[in-house]
């Protein structure tokens, strides 16, 4: 059968997908934990810019996104990105307004009493959050964070468009060359196969995670 | 209201001086003008219907509320919930909550070694060996590795007691500490600060339990509306108060219907 000539392929596109989407998830989450405390922060004027942040880039499609980051940034100063760079930006700007949400939702799930039983003790403020605040928040977090990778993934395959062979390009790319030949509809059939094991795989991970986390007996 | 860093009192003076202090929030006034002073081993029981800012007032006493008015004296130091000291301050005042508030994702344990460690910068040993000791104090060393979850609230709020020991502290608040508890638990509890009080230690306790501040309180203080209505000595006051409000309240908790 034609496809087994193309799985190496195949399984190279996927390696691409798996490393763009985690480069763009680890952008995300050190972006949107910046974001997101900026959220939770008491200066309406940062909790404003923060807030117009993360609603700005939630709005757009990240094809747009990826347009403007691949298009209009070079027009605007003359630096030629490279098709990854630009992908892993756009879904960087995506993730992180995402990743803002679970930040900031996390963190307001703690309840104010343990802060205050924290400062009582004569904690100051930055280890009430690092050994009080974010081990109890990182367990609301992981969860949602989970679904965030997921469709950083799946946005992933935008970047086929401008031109950058991930998984999805890989198989149109197959499909192009065995045109007429019966593995051409079944190629994408593999490809959307591949995307639902991988992400249930990561759906399962991320609920192992969060059983390991879990404190309430 | 002053904060000059040289403007500090004499040893000798109580512990806690709250010279007519008022807290509000926004143009809603909590508690207004209030003054007294705690001295040095005493065990003030303040006692008062709900909502007139008993609450409010402790937490103004270690700084996580911050006063509008007055000023508020802590063993010499001004407490003032802006300045970077209330930190230091707050190392000697430990303060048990009505919700306990431990911290669900330490053990026991851990959540009373864990000042003592970060704060006082206590190795893992001393500390372990000193929480020992505090847990044996609140008669619950067989649970120290228990996990707040799995605790009944009586032992949950006898951690936060022990929590609050760990780090030696001159003045004890107790925020209604058995006000969410079950009755069969309260006793337990109160116990516990009754063997605190008789070792000697300074206690500002808000309370709704009469009979613990007729027992246990050198003094009680009667808060009604904001302000302070009587001040003396608890059997003085449940038996023979002064003021009408006094009365009603007292006639209200000891013989309710």
């Amino acid at each position: 059968m034609i496809l087994i000539d193309y799985s190496f392929l195949l399984i190279r596109g996927l390696g691409i997908t798996l490393w763009i989407s985690w480069v763009a998830l680890l952008l995300a989450a050190l972006i949107g934990a910046l974001i997101g405390l900026g959220r939770t922060s008491k200066r309406w004027s940062i909790r404003f810019l923060t807030g117009v942040y993360a609603e700005f880039f939630r709005s757009i499609p990240v094809l747009v996104t990826l347009f403007f980051v691949y298009y209009g940034l070079t027009l605007l100063t003359g630096i030629n990105l490279s098709t990854f760079v630009a992908a892993t930006i756009a879904l960087a700007l995506e993730g992180s307004a995402m990743m803002s949400e679970v930040v900031r939702g996390g963190l307001q799930s703690i309840a104010k009493g343990q802060r205050e039983a924290a400062l009582s003790t004569g904690m100051k403020a930055w280890q009430v959050e690092l050994f009080i605040v974010w081990p109890q928040a990182i367990r609301v977090m992981i969860p949602p964070a989970v679904g965030v990778y997921v469709s950083t993934l799946k946005a992933s395959s935008l970047a086929s468009v401008i031109g950058y062979v991930e998984l999805t390009k890989t198989g149109l790319l197959i499909r192009e060359s065995v045109r007429g030949h019966s593995g051409s509809l079944l190629i994408l059939v593999v490809i959307a196969t591949i995307y639902v094991i991988i992400n249930f795989a990561i759906s399962r991970l991320g609920a192992m995670l969060e059983e390991r986390n879990n404190f309430v007996n | 209201m002053s904060t000059e860093p040289g403007l500090s009192v004499i040893q000798t003076d109580p512990i806690l001086r709250v010279d007519s202090v008022t807290k509000s929030f926004g143009k809603k006034i909590i508690f207004n003008n209030i003054s007294f002073n705690v001295q040095a081993g005493q065990v003030v029981v303040i006692v008062g219907p709900s909502g007139t800012g008993k609450s409010t007032f402790l937490r103004c006493v270690n700084g996580l509320e911050d006063i509008q008015s007055g000023r508020i004296v802590f063993e010499g130091d001004i407490v003032n919930a802006h300045s970077k000291n209330i930190v230091s301050l707050r190392k000697r005042i430990g303060m048990i909550f009505q919700n306990f508030n431990l911290y669900p994702h330490l053990t026991a344990l851990e959540n009373v070694t864990l000042a003592p460690m970060k704060v006082l910068g206590e190795s893992r040993k001393l500390a372990d060996e000193r929480a020992m000791d505090m847990f044996r104090k609140v008669r619950l060393e067989h649970r120290a590795s228990a996990y707040p979850s799995q605790l009944s609230g009586g032992e949950q709020q006898r951690v936060a007691i022990a929590r609050a020991l760990a780090m030696n502290p001159s003045l004890m608040m107790f925020d209604e500490p058995t006000s969410a508890l079950d009755p069969e638990t309260v006793g337990d509890v109160l116990a516990i600060m009754e063997e605190l009080a008789r070792d000697g230690r300074t206690m500002l306790v808000v309370t709704h339990e009469m009979g613990f501040a007729d027992h246990v309180g050198d003094r009680m203080i009667f808060m009604d509306g904001g302000t302070i209505i009587e001040d003396g000595p608890p059997s003085e006051l449940l038996k023979n108060p002064k003021e009408k409000r006094t009365q009603q309240f007292v006639n209200s908790v000891l013989r309710p219907n």
